[in-house]
């Protein structure tokens, strides 16, 4: 159920934060810093943010919009 | 009679009736070398000409063939390929040009033409020293200072093009965008980007884009338009679009003309692309180095975490060789002992109950011997069994036999040492299951 919980709360990252936490989860594990059972723990969520990161670049659709002009009236 | 120069020549004179007068007949080709020679003695080697362009034809060898017109006439101009390359600006029809040349006859088709060697156009003297000007006082102004320069998002999620509807600026900042990186989406705002009016447009989208950001969230915005001339662009050269970009919140990348183009533009924009079709590279990272750095991440990741496997199933083995070593310590001790017991039962009364207590003590000590045999086996199965959990690197395993974690409550630090905490410090010790205990540190 908590591994779920940690899916679904990666999937809502975007690429920018997803990118973020995973460097410095590579940099903690790489200093040593961390205990055993945490450095699992961050090798798994680690292994969650690349799957997620590849995810978003190969599903990525080429969107394209308009935006119009608002005229300035408009504003308040 | 002098001629048209006011050259002494012989002139013919015109036959008169009766007489048979010397009549001096010149071919065609000795009137255009006169001509040429009247043209060489009283024109200036070199001039310079001012006027429009008209008839601009760039014959397939790269020579030029047009003329230059004012309201009075017109003049045939030559520029050959040589001389055309050296132009930095495209000349065409109406284009008010300075050309600088000289004059000479072209016998095959009886025509005087002008050879032209260098042309400018006219009136870009005048934009080029606005533009100077506007760079100095813009400077000044603090419009180009680096510290104001807003860094770009590495990983946009939402890019806003300024630029013409028409113009192939736009296809070319789409695709090189795309190229790169898909996961974005863009929002295009058409503006005019040349002509009466055009920086006046394009500084108000861009300040209605940052009114309305709260709703379309732009990271970044790429302000631009294709290659022209000076006068084309020129609506990126003028203070108003100066200033709008400068006071933008949304960081802006200028995309305008060729490589050689500098505009007001490029030097406030927080960064520049040399042209449109290198918007992409400035504003969206490579989706291949990306992924590259991902799987450089992932091997990282994989070589870490086993390393520090290796390191914890090692701490585990230098434990359990000391517990077994204290294990054999201790049986030893004791059987020591009840070798001594059995000493001095024997010493007591040897004589009187050497009959029945040789009996019990024999028996006693098969039963003792049988004893220490099964103690010792099952110390010795005990740590084979756990020499083979050993072996499955399950650190998590260690919590279940009884050992625990603990760490300091305030700032989750491990706990390895008495000098880690103070007195009063609380702790809390992980047990098995994820189980804790706080406690609070009264001795040390």
């Amino acid at each position: 159920m908590a591994k779920e919980e940690i899916k679904n709360d990666i999937t809502k990252l975007g690429f920018e934060q997803a990118i973020k936490e995973l460097t410095g989860i590579v940099g903690k594990i790489e200093q040593g810093e961390i205990t055993l059972q945490d450095s699992i723990q961050q090798y798994e969520r680690g292994m969650t943010l690349i799957k997620h990161c590849r995810k978003i670049l190969q599903e990525a659709e080429k969107k394209i919009e308009k935006i119009a002009e608002e005229s300035s009236e408009q504003q308040k | 009679m002098n001629d048209l120069f006011g050259n002494s020549k012989p002139t013919p004179k015109p036959a008169a009736p009766g007489k048979n007068p010397p009549r001096q007949v010149y071919t065609v080709s000795q009137v255009n070398t006169l001509i040429k020679t009247a043209l060489e003695n009283n024109l200036p080697g070199r001039l310079t000409v001012t006027g429009e362009i008209s008839d601009w034809k760039v014959h397939s060898k790269g020579h030029c063939y047009f003329s230059l017109k004012d309201q009075g006439g017109v003049l045939p101009c030559v520029m050959w390929a040589s001389s055309f390359a050296k132009v930095k600006f495209k000349p065409e029809n109406g284009l008010a040009v300075f050309a600088t040349g000289y004059i000479d006859v072209y016998p095959p088709q009886g025509k005087y033409q002008f050879y032209i060697e260098r042309m400018e156009p006219a009136g870009v003297g005048a934009l080029q020293l606005a533009f100077e000007q506007m760079v100095k006082r813009l400077e000044a102004q603090g419009l180009f200072a680096e510290a104001h320069k807003r860094p770009l998002p590495k990983f946009p999620e939402r890019i806003g093009i300024l630029t013409s509807e028409s113009g192939a600026a736009l296809q070319d900042i789409i695709k090189s965008i795309f190229d790169r990186w898909p996961c974005v989406r863009l929002l295009f705002y058409s503006v005019p980007v040349q002509g009466e009016g055009a920086a006046e447009k394009i500084a108000s989208a861009i300040k209605d884009v940052n009114r309305r950001n709260d709703r379309l969230k732009l990271d970044v915005m790429i302000v631009g338009r294709g290659g022209g001339s000076l006068e084309d662009l020129w609506a990126f050269n003028e203070e108003v679009l100066a200033k709008a970009i400068y006071d933008s919140k949304i960081p802006i990348i200028s995309a305008v003309g060729h490589e050689v183009d500098t505009t007001i533009a490029d030097l406030v924009a927080d960064a520049r692309a040399s042209t449109p079709t290198k918007a992409g590279v400035v504003a969206v990272p490579d989706m291949r180095q990306v992924l590259e750095d991902l799987e450089n991440k992932k091997v990282c990741l994989n070589r870490n975490i086993m390393l520090c496997v290796q390191y914890g199933g090692q701490q585990l083995d230098e434990v359990f060789a000391e517990l077994a070593k204290e294990i054999k310590e201790l049986l030893a001790n004791k059987k020591d002992k009840l070798h001594h017991f059995y000493e001095e039962v024997v010493k007591i009364e040897p004589h009187r109950l050497l009959g029945r207590k040789t009996v019990e003590i024999n028996e006693f000590r098969s039963r003792f011997n049988a004893a220490m045999a099964v103690g010792l086996n099952r110390t010795g199965l005990l740590i084979t069994a756990q020499e083979n959990r050993l072996a499955g690197l399950n650190p998590k395993a260690v919590l279940r036999r009884g050992y625990s974690i603990t760490t300091l409550k305030q700032t989750g630090a491990v706990v390895k040492n008495a000098a880690d905490v103070q007195i009063g410090d609380d702790i809390t010790t992980e047990l098995a299951g994820e189980n804790l205990i706080e406690s609070r540190v009264i001795k040390k």
